[in-house]
């Protein structure tokens, strides 16, 4: 079999995803499920995602933990901001960016997930696109998808009429093909939208909006519709599928997230004091920030650093007349 | 140099394959890279760190460094400012939208 560069590098990536879809497989028939059915291969499908979103989660929590640290180098970050306050040329954006990092690395937080991640996620994504269009054209499959299951596999529909190895270009007339493509490709934006607008509107403090990275998430917000129309047409059903359960996935983590550990400043970390206090109300607990009445209320008075000059007597003796000191 | 015209003509053909790479990076940062904002842990960017190699090293040698980069772009990277190894004395120049010419004097 010839495989070339690219069937080489996937070759593992895709022994992996039949070995998951498989087993994910095998359970679900187990369970009662008809082998051959569109729904257990359709929740093979899902539990793919599971299992890879499960393996990032780690990824997930490290970045939310030094986006929480960015709130110790805040002060310093606005510094920087306020350097280049107003300044577009090139040149300030990048010596502006070079010192945002060196700040990042000084103090060993990075709010940035890195590109391997990414990465990575991309051969899996064309690993199951490849393993369907190899069940779906009868081509034989590079691991434990047998040449019965492949076949299954490759013929298993969505809802009966749409089979998941299809796309919008190769439907050849089937309307159900099309339109589910169409469903999904709304369904996705739809979610992408979501995720994206939970993140922007409620969970990043008044300074990050100042920044153009949140600038650029706005444009994204955009973009993403016509990637997705774009996809939509030329990957197959099952992919579009693995794809949009991985957005829901994303949306759900990101819910999770803004309502339990938000960015603090934001309004979303407001929201959740506000029920924590309504909790503590309930059940009749005292509230931790009134134990110390007045510590925040009572302005301290000013001290000025300022030395006071010395002043001879008859000069105080004026200077008090006059209604001064 | 005995015929410096086919000298150059040779160079010119031996930059194309660096350009084609440069243009393919461009379409890159230019429709994909915004689909996921701002990932990367270093200044400048893995896609900008791989288009300045390649444009200062060719594709070979920019391939490497940029594998090697995106290698250490993973989310336990401390991350920073983080520059291609730079070429002294190039023989080329860029151009504004980042293409590799043939110097006029080279």
């Amino acid at each position: 079999m010839e495989l070339g560069f690219f069937g080489t590098l996937l070759w593992p990536i895709k022994w992996v995803i039949e070995a998951i879809l498989v087993g994910f497989h095998s359970l679900l028939t187990a369970a009662g499920l008809e082998s051959e059915a569109g729904v257990t291969w359709v929740l093979s499908i899902v539990g793919l995602v599971i299992v890879i979103r499960a393996l990032l989660i780690p990824v997930f929590v490290r970045q939310i933990k030094s986006q929480r640290k960015m709130l110790e180098i805040s002060p310093e970050l606005k510094k920087i901001q306020d350097k280049y306050r107003g300044k577009k040329d090139q040149f300030s954006r990048e010596a502006m960016s070079r010192e945002t990092m060196n700040l990042y690395k000084k103090h060993g937080t990075n709010p940035l997930s890195s590109c391997l991640p990414l990465l990575l996620q991309m051969p899996i994504f064309f690993g199951l696109f490849s393993v369907l269009n190899d069940a779906y054209a009868g081509r034989p499959s590079v691991g434990l998808l047998t040449p019965a299951l492949s076949a299954e596999f490759g013929s298993a529909s969505l809802f009966g009429v749409a089979p998941l190895g299809l796309t919008m270009a190769t439907s050849d007339g089937n309307v159900a093909v099309i339109v589910i493509a169409i469903i999904l490709v709304i369904l996705m934006t739809g979610s992408q939208f979501l995720t994206q607008l939970q993140i922007m509107a409620k969970n990043q403090s008044p300074e990050m909006k100042n920044s153009p990275m949140y600038r650029q998430q706005k444009i994204l917000l955009y973009v993403l519709p016509i990637v997705f129309v774009f996809s939509g047409a030329f990957f197959p059903l099952g992919v579009m599928f693995y794809w949009f359960v991985s957005n829901i996935w994303t949306m759900v983590q990101q819910f999770i997230v803004i309502r339990n550990m938000p960015t603090p400043g934001s309004e979303a970390a407001l929201a959740r004091e506000a029920r924590l206090a309504k909790k503590r109300q309930k059940k009749g607990l005292p509230d931790p920030d009134a134990a110390a009445p007045g510590a925040v209320a009572v302005e301290e008075p000013k001290q000025t650093t300022q030395r006071q000059q010395p002043v001879s007597k008859n000069r105080a003796k004026k200077q008090t007349k006059k209604g001064g000191r | 140099m005995s015929d410096p015209a086919v000298v150059r003509v040779i160079r010119a053909i031996g930059l194309i394959p660096r350009n084609i790479i440069v243009a393919v990076l461009h379409v890159y940062r230019a429709v994909i890279s915004p689909l996921y904002g701002d990932v990367c842990r270093y200044y400048p960017s893995c896609s900008a760190y791989g288009l300045r190699s390649v444009q200062e090293h060719g594709v070979l040698k920019g391939s490497w460094l940029t594998a090697r980069r995106l290698v250490r772009c993973h989310p336990w990277a401390v991350g920073g400012v983080d520059d291609p190894p730079e070429r002294h004395h190039s023989p080329y120049r860029r151009t504004r939208f980042g293409f590799i010419v043939l110097d006029r004097k080279a």
